[in-house]
C-alpha cells in the first residue's frame, strides 16, 4: 500500500491524471445526458417541470451539483494542462503542473465556487 | 548498514516468502542471486552485465519496473522487497519474460538504419534533438510501465517510437514514409499515447520519452 | 486530414472551457431566483425563448457531445481486445449515438 502511494503520489503520478480525466469525462458525459433530458421535460408545461426540478432542490443534489462543479473544474484544468504539455510546454515541469495547477489552482477554483454554492442553497435549508 | 529484509518473489507456482540479509551497498539482483544460491536453486531470472548496461534483469520491484541491478533495498525505503516479472509481457519462468512482444513492435518501425548506397556511410553532426535520446537498452520497461500496454497489445509502445524518431532525424535514411504511416495509425500509432508520463518516469536511461511522443505527434498535426 | 480526432478534442476542449465559464456564470449569478439556486420553468424558459441564446445553447451542445463521445472513442479504443473492425463499429455506434443526442437536445427547444 506504502509503495503505490509513494510510486502514484511521485513518480507516476501523471497516470493519477489521466485517470482522473477519464473518470471525471465519463461522470460529465452522464450528467449532460441527464441535464438534456431535464431540459427537453420544459415541453411537459410549467407545473410538470417544476415538479420535476423540484427534486433538484434537495440537499443531497444540492450537493451533488457541488460534486459536479469539482469534476468540471478537475478535467478542464487537467485538459489545459495535457494541452500545454502536448503544445512540447513544461514537459519538464509536467508533475508540478499536475500538482500545483490541475490540484491547486483546481482546489482554490473549486472552493471559490462551493462554498458561495453550499452557503446559498444547502446550509439555508 | 547490513539489513534484514523479507524478499516476496513471484515465482510460477506462486509468491515465496525468503529472508536475506543484505549490505549496504548490495543491490535487488545480489538479494536474487543469494535466494537462488543458498535458499532456492529453482529460481529462475535473467541477468548479463550486472551494471545497468544491458537491460537484461529488468524487473517489477516493489510495483515498479526496474532493473534489479541498480536497484538498492535503501532506495526502495521499505523492510519488505515484492519482485514480480515484468507485466504486459508473457511469462517463461519464474521472473523470466519474453521480450517477444516488445520487439515486435520494434521490429514494426524498420529501426535499422536504410540508406542508398554511399550516403549511409556519411558522418552526420550531432543533432540536439536526438543527443538525449539514443541511450535505449531495449530492457522493456518502459513497455511494463506504459498504461496502454497494459491494456492494448498492439500499441508500439514508447521504446519503439523513440527508435524511429531517431530514424526520422536522421538525414541519411529513406524509409521514413513507411515508418511514418505506422506511427500514424490511429489504431496503434503515437495516437494511442495519453501522455501519462510512466515511460518517462521508468525509463533507467532517463530518456524523455513521452516528448519523443509529442514531437512526432506535433510533426504530423502540420502534415 | 492526419489526427483529426486530436484537433478536434483540443479544439472542442478549449472551446468548452470558455462556454461553461459563461454558463455557469448566466444560470448561477445573473438572477435573483438562480442566485438563490432555484430552478423554475420562468426563470429558465425567461432565457430559453431567446433565439440567440438558444443558438449558443445548441452550439454548445454539440460542441460537448464531440469532446465527449470522442473521449469515449478513446477509452474504448484503449482496449485493443476490440479489434480494429470493432474499433470502427465503435466510432460509428458513436456518431449515431451523437446524432440522436443532438437531434434530441434540440427538439427541447421546440413548443416551448
Amino acid at each position: 500500500m506504502k509503495d503505490l502511494i509513494r510510486k502514484y503520489g511521485g513518480p507516476f503520478s501523471g497516470m493519477v491524471a489521466h485517470l482522473i480525466q477519464r473518470v471525471t469525462g465519463l461522470l460529465l458525459l452522464f450528467y449532460l445526458f441527464l441535464h438534456v433530458r431535464t431540459i427537453y421535460a420544459l415541453r411537459e408545461g410549467p407545473a410538470a417541470f417544476d415538479q420535476a426540478v423540484g427534486a433538484f432542490n434537495g440537499v443531497l443534489f444540492k450537493l451533488l451539483e457541488i460534486a459536479l462543479l469539482g469534476a468540471v473544474i478537475l478535467h478542464a484544468l487537467n485538459g489545459i494542462r495535457i494541452t500545454i504539455l502536448d503544445l512540447g510546454l513544461g514537459q519538464d515541469r509536467q508533475r508540478r503542473l499536475f500538482w500545483a495547477w490541475s490540484i491547486g489552482v483546481g482546489a482554490l477554483i473549486f472552493l471559490a465556487g462551493a462554498i458561495p454554492l453550499f452557503l446559498a442553497s444547502v446550509l439555508r435549508r | 548498514m547490513t539489513g534484514s529484509y523479507e524478499v516476496r518473489v513471484t515465482k510460477s507456482a506462486g509468491v515465496r516468502s525468503f529472508q536475506v540479509t543484505l549490505g549496504e551497498r548490495m543491490t535487488v539482483l545480489d538479494a536474487l542471486f543469494r535466494i537462488q544460491a543458498q535458499q532456492d536453486s529453482s529460481l529462475a531470472f535473467r541477468c548479463a552485465c550486472r551494471v545497468g548496461m544491458c537491460g537484461t534483469c529488468a524487473m517489477y520491484i516493489n510495483k515498479v519496473p526496474r532493473l534489479a541491478c541498480k536497484t538498492r533495498p535503501a532506495q526502495l525505503d521499505s523492510a519488505v522487497i515484492s519482485i514480480a516479472p515484468l507485466p504486459h509481457l508473457p511469462v517463461i519462468q519464474d521472473l523470466v519474460v519474453s521480450l517477444g512482444p516488445f520487439f515486435d513492435q520494434w521490429k514494426r518501425i524498420k529501426p535499422a538504419l536504410r540508406g542508398s548506397g554511399a550516403d549511409t556511410l556519411a558522418i552526420i553532426p550531432p543533432n540536439p534533438d536526438t543527443s538525449r535520446k539514443r541511450d535505449c537498452i531495449t530492457c522493456g520497461i518502459c513497455y511494463a510501465a506504459c498504461g496502454i500496454k497494459a491494456s492494448h497489445a498492439d500499441y508500439l509502445g514508447p521504446a519503439a517510437i523513440n527508435k524511429a524518431f531517431l530514424r526520422l532525424k536522421d538525414p541519411r535514411d529513406s524509409a521514413n514514409k513507411a515508418r511514418l504511416s505506422v506511427l500514424n495509425d490511429e489504431w496503434s500509432g503515437v495516437w494511442r499515447c495519453h501522455t501519462q508520463f510512466n515511460c518517462t518516469a521508468a525509463c533507467p536511461k532517463k530518456i524523455d520519452l513521452t516528448d519523443t511522443i509529442a514531437r512526432i505527434k506535433r510533426a504530423m498535426l502540420t502534415s | 486530414m492526419t489526427a483529426i480526432w486530436w484537433w478536434l478534442q483540443r479544439i472542442t476542449g478549449a472551446a468548452l472551457v470558455v462556454l461553461l465559464i459563461m454558463h455557469f456564470w448566466v444560470e448561477h449569478f445573473v438572477s435573483e431566483n438562480l442566485r438563490r439556486g432555484d430552478l423554475t420553468y420562468d426563470a429558465i424558459r425567461a432565457r430559453i425563448t431567446n433565439p440567440a441564446w438558444q443558438a449558443i445553447d445548441i452550439a454548445f451542445l454539440l460542441i460537448a457531445l464531440v469532446h465527449g463521445l470522442s473521449g469515449a472513442r478513446n477509452i474504448l479504443l484503449d482496449y485493443s481486445r476490440i479489434g480494429r473492425r470493432g474499433a470502427r463499429f465503435a466510432t460509428a455506434g458513436l456518431v449515431v449515438i451523437g446524432a440522436v443526442w443532438a437531434w434530441w437536445g434540440i427538439a427541447a427547444f421546440r413548443n416551448l
